[in-house]
């Protein structure tokens, strides 16, 4: 059908619903209409389990036809993967056919069914067309919504413009997703973005308000004095995190300007020189919190 | 006691009204595509009247712990305006197929036009292709002649009546639907409906198979509570309540059910609001006092 995504399905799935969905498959590539795929991305909800987690295994991505690297299927269930591999043979069609009826079906799409498209955003082409749909679909207030597009999806590293990801990540942070999960979240890192996450920084500490130890990730490159002052405060901070935010930038400084934090930081620079404490780390002990 | 109210207009109605019937035991509810008090006039109203349903009123009624369900359609009033209805035929086949969309609905007769006949066959087909229930508005100016027409056009395009639920059945209309194997709702709603007195007498007479109370709240006066007011009622007139949980739960379960799209399990599985908990086992139909107190004094709806 669609190896390898049709293969991880076949493991949860029952053998009724998979012979549906190949049999949608085969109709829809030999004779292709769009009130059958309509049918089709709407009616999974009529065949597949939306409690089950499809079981995915080391290597089974390792056969797509594009490599992808960071895309991951980690946490879906059945009604997304299906939506997604139907999404993959909507894909085949010629452009026009294949752009116009994925406006149209993400226009009407329900909250799962945005999931299962913003989910396939990394194997789908003309990824210019898609950049206008994933920074329309950013701008949602549901969480689910906007977790597909920015975390666990390589898309919008590799395609945003710059001004489209300083926007995802400011956003992310102020709805508290956990940056550590937005794929290319150092490779993005930009000057502009670093001032607006110092800029949202000094807004929260004004209201008497926290943020996230995670913003200063995307600074940590991008260090002017400014955001220096602002690392040497939060080194001294008793909020979750922080300290080992300092840490972490501090560990990999080499300008020596942190002289005077680098004492009592001692233990958590060790532990970021070691390994043992990384932006990775901090990001799940902070989601887990 | 658990309610399903099977035609409400929740986009017209109020978070107090979610509240208390959530509070009054509605457990689930279905939301029929309607107009909207006054005609739309571009298709793309349709399309986010249409998202609305599947979309934040959904999320608004889980708010309360009330699962809700949509019926998806041109109502037949709109169906007056040929190119405003040809743009919605394009449209219902991005829906009808959705999860949680238990019926094509609400379609049917108002003034009883050829164009309004046209549409009815139209959708009824597509609920054909698209293995669904038929949720049927009957008109409110000759009543009978529309309901018995519908049923003709549901049967010349090959509908099988056990998957028909035809709406606002009076004591005129209720004989031939249930005669002819559609299941017969009947909306209790003040002044232009039905009151629920006149409900207890139809169902001495015609029992509780294949009859279902619904309110059809909407932005007009009615009753959202109109299902537990009825259903109290019935209690007090001394019907059993096997038959009143058939005609307020089970009954529209099993019709809508044949979607595939609900089942008692959707929320059987939640934490909503629990009625007994606020009503202290089934005092909800037993303890009469009580009842009419959260409902406001008044049972009766005329």
């Amino acid at each position: 059908m669609v190896p390898p995504l049709s293969d991880i399905l076949k493991r949860s799935a029952s053998a009724d619903a998979i012979n549906w969905l190949n049999g949608e498959v085969v109709a829809l590539r030999s004779d292709f209409n769009q009130r059958r795929f309509y049918y089709a991305f709407s009616g999974v909800s009529r065949h597949f389990d939306k409690t089950a987690r499809v079981n995915v295994e080391a290597g089974d991505l390792d056969s797509l036809d594009a490599p992808c690297p960071g895309f991951t299927l980690a946490g879906w269930d059945e009604f997304r993967l299906a939506r997604v591999i139907l999404l993959t043979v909507l894909a085949e069609q010629p452009t026009d056919i294949y752009q116009s009826t994925l406006e149209k079906v993400l226009g009407s799409a329900d909250l799962r069914e945005q999931v299962a498209i913003f989910s396939a955003l990394p194997l789908l082409p003309d990824p210019d067309f898609l950049v206008t749909l994933a920074r329309d679909g950013s701008r949602t207030n549901i969480v689910d919504v906007f977790d597909a597009i920015a975390l666990d999806n390589p898309f919008p590293a590799a395609h945003f413009p710059e001004e489209a990801w300083n926007q995802l990540v400011l956003k992310a942070l102020f709805i508290s997703r956990p940056l550590y999960r937005m794929e290319g979240i150092d490779d993005r890192a930009n000057p502009t973005l670093a001032e607006a996450l110092s800029n949202l920084a000094h807004e929260r500490w004004a209201a008497g308000r926290v943020v996230s130890a995670e913003l200063w990730r995307s600074c940590a490159n991008c260090l002017t004095d400014s955001i220096a002052s602002d690392i040497e405060r939060v080194a001294v901070s008793d909020e979750p995190g922080d300290r080992e935010a300092a840490a972490l930038i501090v560990a990999e400084d080499t300008t020596g300007r942190f002289a005077a934090i680098r004492e009592p930081l001692g233990d958590l620079i060790d532990a970021a020189r070691s390994g043992d404490l990384t932006w990775e780390s901090l990001g799940r002990q902070l989601a887990s919190a | 006691m658990r309610f399903f109210d099977s035609h409400v207009h929740m986009v017209s109605r109020t978070t107090d009204d979610y509240q208390r019937m959530a509070a009054a035991g509605v457990a689930a509810l279905i939301e029929p595509s309607f107009w909207q008090g006054q005609p739309r006039t571009e298709p793309g109203s349709f399309k986010d009247y249409f998202n609305s349903l599947i979309g934040f009123e959904r999320f608004r009624a889980s708010q309360f712990g009330i699962k809700h369900y949509c019926t998806i359609g041109l109502n037949p009033k709109e169906a007056n305006n040929e190119k405003l209805a040809d743009a919605v035929m394009e449209l219902l086949p991005l829906y009808i197929c959705k999860e949680g969309v238990v019926g094509i609905g609400e379609i049917g007769f108002d003034d009883q036009t050829a164009m309004e006949e046209k549409y009815l066959r139209i959708q009824a087909l597509m609920a054909l292709e698209a293995d669904l229930p038929i949720q049927i508005h009957t008109p409110h100016r000759d009543k009978k002649t529309g309901t018995i027409r519908t049923m003709d056009v549901l049967e010349d395009v090959g509908c099988d009546p056990a998957k028909v639920i035809i709406d606002h059945n009076n004591e005129e209309t209720v004989k031939a639907v249930l005669d002819r194997g559609y299941w017969a709702a009947f909306t209790i709603y003040p002044h232009t409906k039905l009151g629920n007195e006149r409900m207890v007498e139809i169902m001495r007479e015609y029992g509780s198979e294949r009859i279902v109370v619904d309110s059809s709240a909407d932005w007009g006066i009615s009753d959202p509570l109109a299902v537990p007011k009825t259903a109290a009622l019935l209690r007090e007139h001394g019907v059993s309540l096997e038959k009143i949980e058939q005609v307020t739960y089970y009954n529209p379960l099993t019709a809508y059910g044949q979607s595939g799209q609900v089942q008692e399990s959707d929320w059987e599985d939640t934490e909503g609001i629990d009625p007994t908990a606020l009503f202290a086992g089934n005092t909800l139909l037993r303890g009469g006092q009580d009842i009419k107190e959260a409902m406001g004094g008044d049972l009766i709806i005329r």
